[in-house]
C-alpha cells in the first residue's frame, strides 16, 4: 500500500511536468531542487540538531564538480557524476571531522568559514570555474541514449525528491536516527546510553552534505548555467527559515515550508509587490513566537481537533 | 435546431473573442524588462529601469513603433540567476519581442539560457561584465553597456596621463571588490605602475583608519578605490578625510551609483571615477532635459544607459519593419553608429564585425565628483 503511495506520489508530480507553460514548469523545477535541499538539511539541523552554514556550498561542490568534469574534463557523464558525489563526500568528512566537535555557534561558524572558503574558490578559479561569470554554454549528455530535456528532466528531478525523501525516512525511522534525535536532545545522555556522538555526528553531516550535492549536481542542469551567487549565503538562511517555518524536524514540514517560501515571492510579488517581504518576515516572527513545532505542528493540531480517528 | 444555432453563435462569438484579442495583441509591442527592486542590485537596477519608462514613455508620446504603442512588462528578479531565468521565461510566456535585462551580471547571464532556447532578441543596456557575450554562444543576445576592460583600461590610461608611479589599492573583502582588485593590479602592471599596497577594509568594519594608516606610510602616488561594499567604503572616505590625506583617489564604475553622493556626503570631494557619461554631450543634454522635467532630479549616468537601451531596441523594430523576433535580432545586430546619452563625445554604440558587444572602446570617461555631485569628464577615452 505505501508502495503504491510513493507511486502514485511520483507519477502525479512527475505528470505535472507535461501540463505547465514555459514559466511555471521552470518555478516547478527550481522548487523540486529548493525541497530536496530542505530535506536533507532538516535531517542536519532539526532531526540532528547541528547548525551548520554550508548546505549551499556543498550543493556548489556538487554543481561545479559535475560540470567541471564532464564538461571542462571531458570525463563520461557517469563518472563526472560519481566523481563529484565522491568529492563532496570526501570535502563534507574533512569538514565534518573537526567541526563536529565544535557545538552550537561554534559549529555554525566553521561551516560558515567553509561557504566562504568554497565562494573565494569559485570567484578566483580562473577558466576552471569561470570566475564571477560561472560556467555557461554546457549541457545534459545523453544518459544511456536517452536525451533527458524539457519535462523529462523534471521528471529527473522529481525522482532526485523522491530518493532523498526515502533515504531520509529510512534513516529517520532506523536506529540511527534515534541516535541522532537523541544527540539533539543531550549529547551526554546520548554518550552514556551508548551512542558514538561523535561518529554519529560526522556521519550525518557527511550524508546530508552528500545529498545537498546531488541536488546541486540535479540543479547544474536545470538551466545549464551555474554562478556563484546562486550558492552564496543568502539561500542558506532563506533554507533555515524554510525548516522553522515549515516545522523542523519533520519531513513534510521542510517540503511544506520549503513550497512555501520559494513560491511566495513568484505568487506575492504581482499582489502586493514589494510588501511581500514584510509578509515573509512576519509569517517567519509568528512561526518561532506562536508556532514553533511549524505550519505542519498547525496542520497537526487542525487533525487532532478532527479526533484521532479523522488522523488515522 | 436550437442546439445547432446555439452552436453557431457560440463559435461565432469565440471567434469574434479570439480576433479581438488578436487585435488587442498587435496593438502593443511588449517589452520585458527584469529588474531587481529589492535585492543587492536594486541600486543600479532600478535607475537603469527608470531610464527604460522614460524612453518608452516619449516614445509612445511621438507615436509609437510602426505605429503601436510600447508596452514594458516588468519582472523583479530579486537580482538572483535562479529567478532572473525564470522571470524571463514568465516574459515569453507573455509575449515580449525584445527581453532587457538590468540586474546582475550573473543573473543576466543565466536569463540569456531562456533567451536563446526561446529565440527571443535579448539585451543588457548597463551589464559591465565582458564575459556576458564570450561564454554562451547567444546569437539573441547583445550587450550595450561599457565593457569592465574598457572602462579599466581608460582609468589606467588616465592614471599614467597624471604621471604616477606607485599606487595603493584599497578594497573590501566581498567577491566583486576582490575581482575588481585583480583587474586594477592587473591593469597597473600593464602600464608600468607598481602597486606598493593593497589595503582590504572587511565587511562589517567600524573604521578604516588603520587600513589608510597603512596607506599613507606607504608613500603612494593615489589610492584606486576598488570596493564595493557601501558601509565599508563610506569607512574609508571617512578615514581619508580624518587623516587629512590629500593623495588623490581614483574609483572604479561603481562609484557612478548615485547612492554613494548621499551615503558618503561630502566626504568625497575631488574623486574621480571611471563613467560612461559626459554631460556636456548633446545627446546627454536632451535627455538630462527630458529626465529633469518629467522627475525633478539630475539624472545619473544609469537613467541613460536605460534610455539608450529602449531606443536602441524601438529603432532596430521600426527598421526591421516587423514584430518577427527573428527579423528584430537581424536589425539589432545590424545597428551601427548609434549615438545616444551613454558614452564619450564622439563616440557611438554598433555591433561590428558580427559581434555583440557595442560599446564604443573609446567611449568611456573618467569624471569628478564636485559638490556631492557627479561632475565634468576630466579625461576621455584609452588615447
Amino acid at each position: 500500500m505505501r508502495a503504491l503511495l510513493w507511486l502514485a506520489s511520483i507519477i502525479a508530480a512527475s505528470l505535472l511536468a507535461f501540463m505547465l507553460g514555459g514559466y511555471a514548469t521552470d518555478v516547478y523545477r527550481k522548487m523540486l531542487v529548493w525541497i530536496a535541499l530542505a530535506l536533507s538539511y532538516n535531517f542536519l539541523f532539526g532531526v540532528a540538531g547541528q547548525i551548520a552554514f554550508s548546505q549551499f556550498a556543498f550543493a556548489g561542490v556538487g554543481a561545479y564538480g559535475v560540470v567541471i568534469l564532464a564538461h571542462k574534463l571531458g570525463l563520461p557523464f557517469g563518472v563526472a557524476l560519481a566523481g563529484a558525489i565522491a568529492l563532496c563526500s570526501l570535502l563534507a568528512f574533512i569538514v565534518a571531522v573537526p567541526s563536529t566537535r565544535l557545538e552550537g555557534f561554534y559549529l555554525a561558524l566553521a561551516t560558515l568559514a567553509f561557504a566562504q572558503l568554497f565562494l573565494v574558490v569559485v570567484n578566483e578559479g580562473g577558466d576552471l570555474t569561470g570566475g564571477t561569470g560561472g560556467i555557461a554554454g554546457y549541457r545534459l549528455p545523453d544518459v544511456f541514449g536517452y536525451t533527458l530535456r524539457g519535462p523529462w528532466y523534471t521528471v529527473v528531478l522529481v525522482l532526485l525528491v523522491a530518493l532523498t525523501l526515502h533515504i531520509l525516512l529510512r534513516l529517520e525511522r532506523s536506529s540511527f536516527g534515534r541516535a541522532c534525535r537523541a544527540i539533539k536532545d543531550n549529547p551526554a545522555v546520548a554518550a552514556a546510553m551508548g551512542i558514538d556522538v561523535r561518529r554519529t555526528k560526522v556521519i550525518t553531516f557527511t550524508l546530508t552534505s552528500t545529498l545537498a550535492g546531488l541536488a546541486g549536481a540535479a540543479y547544474a542542469y536545470v538551466d545549464n548555467v551555474i554562478n556563484p551567487p546562486v550558492f552564496g549565503l543568502d539561500n542558506i538562511f532563506l533554507l533555515l527559515f524554510m525548516i522553522i517555518v515549515g516545522g523542523m524536524g519533520r519531513p513534510a514540514g521542510a517540503m511544506l515550508g520549503a513550497v512555501l517560501l520559494y513560491l511566495a515571492p513568484f505568487v506575492l510579488e504581482p499582489i502586493v509587490g514589494h510588501a511581500y517581504l514584510v509578509l515573509f518576515g512576519v509569517l517567519v516572527v509568528l512561526a518561532i513566537l506562536f508556532q514553533p513545532k511549524g505550519l505542519i505542528g498547525l496542520i497537526d493540531r487542525l487533525v487532532d481537533r478532527l479526533g484521532p480517528e479523522q488522523r488515522a | 435546431m436550437a442546439r445547432t444555432r446555439f452552436a453557431s453563435a457560440l463559435a461565432f462569438a469565440t471567434g469574434f473573442l479570439l480576433s479581438a484579442a488578436g487585435a488587442y495583441a498587435q496593438d502593443v509591442i511588449k517589452i520585458g524588462v527584469i529588474t531587481d527592486r529589492v535585492g543587492s542590485g536594486k541600486f543600479y537596477a532600478e535607475p537603469v529601469t527608470r531610464g527604460i519608462e522614460l524612453g518608452a514613455k516619449m516614445i509612445n508620446e511621438k507615436g509609437g513603433v510602426l505605429g503601436k504603442k510600447i508596452q514594458l512588462i516588468i519582472e523583479d528578479d530579486q537580482n538572483k540567476p535562479d529567478v532572473s531565468a525564470a522571470k524571463a521565461r514568465k516574459l515569453v510566456d507573455d509575449g515580449v519581442i525584445v527581453i532587457m535585462s538590468n540586474t546582475g551580471s550573473p543573473a543576466t547571464q543565466q536569463a540569456q539560457t531562456v533567451s536563446l532556447e526561446t529565440k527571443t532578441p535579448h539585451l543588457t543596456p548597463a551589464n559591465s561584465a565582458d564575459t556576458l557575450t564570450t561564454q554562451l554562444d547567444n546569437p539573441w543576445f547583445f550587450q550595450t553597456g561599457p565593457l569592465a576592460s574598457i572602462q579599466l583600461a581608460t582609468l589606467m590610461t588616465y592614471t599614467k596621463s597624471r604621471g604616477f608611479k606607485k599606487v595603493a589599492i584599497v578594497r573590501d573583502n566581498s567577491a566583486l571588490s576582490q575581482s575588481f582588485a585583480e583587474s586594477f593590479r592587473k591593469g597597473l602592471d600593464g602600464v608600468g605602475i607598481e602597486t606598493a599596497v593593497e589595503e582590504v577594509i572587511p565587511q562589517g568594519t567600524t573604521s578604516a583608519v588603520a587600513n589608510l594608516q597603512k596607506v599613507r606610510a606607504a608613500k603612494v602616488d593615489a589610492i584606486l578605490q576598488a570596493g564595493i561594499l557601501g558601509p565599508e567604503m563610506l569607512q574609508f572616505f571617512r578615514a581619508y578625510q580624518q587623516l587629512g590625506m590629500k593623495e588623490p583617489i581614483l574609483g572604479s564604475y561603481n562609484l557612478s551609483i548615485p547612492a554613494y553622493l548621499t551615503m558618503a556626503k561630502d566626504l568625497m570631494e575631488g574623486v574621480v571615477f571611471v563613467d560612461a557619461y559626459d554631460e556636456t554631450k548633446p545627446e546627454a543634454k536632451a535627455f538630462r532635459d527630458i529626465y529633469v522635467k518629467e522627475y525633478k532630479e539630475e539624472p545619473s549616468s544609469l537613467p541613460a544607459y536605460g534610455w539608450d537601451g529602449i531606443h536602441l531596441v524601438a529603432q532596430a523594430i521600426e527598421k526591421a519593419g516587423s514584430l518577427d523576433k527573428e527579423k528584430v535580432r537581424a536589425a539589432i545586430a545590424a545597428t551601427t553608429g548609434f549615438s545616444g546619452a551613454i558614452g564619450a563625445k564622439g563616440s557611438s554604440w554598433g555591433f561590428r564585425n558580427g559581434g555583440r558587444s557595442g560599446f564604443d572602446p573609446q567611449g568611456a570617461v573618467v569624471r569628478l565628483i564636485k559638490n556631492n555631485q557627479h561632475g565634468p569628464v576630466v579625461h576621455s577615452g584609452q588615447k
